[in-house]
């Protein structure tokens, strides 16, 4: 039996360090010996160890010789739970970098900057690669020539991410805001916080209600935001699709899939993409697609269990009309994730949108956002995560200060 | 404790992947019935969740007590799985 743990080491040695800082986190003594100093420790070393040249050789004070323990194979020997220890470090810890969201943006960051060895923590409320991970097909998004699934290039993301160490976290975030160190605490849904030296806002944004009557009462009734998700059960129905955009067009092309008849009802006129109004005019000459252009839905009505019809009117003649419908599917425009935000210094613009600076930097310094959420961002997946990359590379810069 | 949990998929629905991710961490095992696969369920998923949506995660507990969770959403299914 001894007073204190004896640790044989050398300042080179990762591991030597990694249990150091452990038996310094839980405040425990030890003598720490430096093998390299003398012969007389490294033989001393030697000879504990059975002549195994293996660093750290610990030996506890009840006698116990531990060779090289990775940190829960230590806590062990000492009686502690690895659990209880991993629950208190990451309440007492204070992380590199929080990035909140984990769609293309963040995971773009996350690629580089765990690959700096960037302490990065990924904290996801919904699906990880976000909004891009509920597209049916993403057709311009470079590199892939036939076009990606959303769920494909979101699993890639991931994958990639999670090769240099990056972990996704399912976790809310609540708030956030700067300590007088400069650190920033990041509030989490469970009651639990994070401390971190810079924080990544990557909530990316959401698809927009319609704002009629009957939204509401009808969702996952009759009524969508996902076309992915719930497409499936439209098979040989009639629906309607509300919008004019990009994402309308996407969405309602997937869905000729299922649905026997789709109604589009655009407020003004279509702008999509070129390639997207082709493909959609050919449906609309097999019969299979209506579109009612300067049309605007006015409530969807329904029997108290499900849609069944839909009431527009036209913004021109003001003629007004009730169709009947079984689903319909909404894509009129996207909302910014920034709920959160709101009460923190972060400043947003008038549509909530997070306002940055020419280095992706808020108006809290060390706080960062790219992606669908910055005010001004083009809503492109491959844009998110060229932003991602910059605000990464932005991010170490502001750590090394 | 858990019976058995049972979740309504569709191949191409992003949420219905997270659900099969957090099951897989917490370690529990599931019964996956893949509405595109299976199509004639279509209407055992509506009626068990009222909504025409996946995914829907049935959780039957030891005492046969059914929970059921639209959608994903970690503030029930967490707590449904203890």
């Amino acid at each position: 039996m001894s007073d204190k743990i004896d640790l044989y080491g050398a300042d080179w040695c990762p591991d030597c360090h990694r249990s150091r800082e452990l038996l310094d986190s839980l405040s425990i003594e030890y003598n720490y010996f430096d093998i390299d100093s003398s012969d007389e420790l490294k033989n001393k070393m030697l000879q504990i160890s059975g002549g195994k040249n293996v660093i750290p050789t610990i030996v506890l004070t009840d006698g116990q010789i531990l060779q090289e323990p990775s940190n829960p194979e230590l806590l062990k020997a000492l009686n502690l739970n690895p659990e209880e220890y991993k629950q208190d470090k990451a309440e007492k810890e204070i992380r590199d970098l929080v990035i909140v969201g984990a769609g293309p943006a963040a995971l773009s960051a996350a690629v580089y900057t765990t690959r700096e060895r960037i302490d990065t923590v990924i904290l996801e409320k919904g699906v990880i690669g976000g909004m891009a991970a509920v597209t049916d097909l993403i057709d311009n998004y470079p590199g892939f020539e036939e076009g990606i699934s959303g769920l494909d290039l979101s699993d890639k993301l991931e994958k990639q991410a999670e090769r240099f160490g990056a972990k996704v976290e399912f976790n809310e975030v609540t708030g956030l805001k700067l300590n007088p160190n400069k650190t920033k605490e990041i509030s989490l849904v469970d009651g639990s916080k994070l401390v971190a030296r810079s924080v990544l806002i990557a909530t990316g944004s959401d698809y927009k209600k319609v704002g009629v009557p009957g939204e509401a009462e009808y969702v996952s009734k009759g009524v969508h935001y996902c076309a992915t998700c719930d497409g499936a059960f439209y098979r040989d129905k009639n629906i309607a699709v509300i919008g004019g955009g990009n994402s309308a067009i996407q969405e309602t092309i997937f869905l000729t899939r299922f649905a026997s008849h789709i109604d589009l009802i655009v407020r003004s006129s279509v702008k999509a993409s070129d390639v997207l109004v082709e493909k959609i005019n050919e449906f609309v000459a097999q019969g299979k697609i209506t579109i009612h252009l300067t049309t605007v839905p006015l409530s969807f009505n329904g029997d108290g269990k499900m849609i069944n019809s839909i009431s527009l009117e036209n913004t021109v003649s003001h003629e007004k009309k009730t169709m009947p419908i079984d689903g319909i599917f909404v894509f009129v425009g996207l909302n910014p994730n920034t709920k959160f935000l709101q009460g923190t210094n972060v400043k947003l613009d008038n549509r909530g949108f997070v306002e940055v600076d020419s280095n992706l930097e808020t108006a809290i310094e060390g706080v960062f956002a790219a992606g669908d959420v910055r005010s001004g961002s083009t809503m492109q997946i491959a844009s998110a995560v060229g932003e991602g990359a910059t605000a990464a590379l932005k991010i170490r810069e502001y750590l090394e200060k | 404790m858990l019976k058995g949990v049972t979740i309504f998929t569709t191949n191409t629905c992003a949420y219905c992947q997270m659900v099969k991710k957090y099951l897989n961490i917490k370690g529990v095992s599931y019964e996956e019935v893949n509405l595109d696969e299976n199509p004639h369920r279509r209407s055992e998923a509506m009626e068990i969740s009222g909504a025409l949506t996946v995914p829907v995660t049935v959780v039957t507990k030891k005492d046969d007590t059914r929970e059921i969770i639209v959608g994903y959403n970690l503030s029930k299914l967490a707590p449904a799985l203890v």
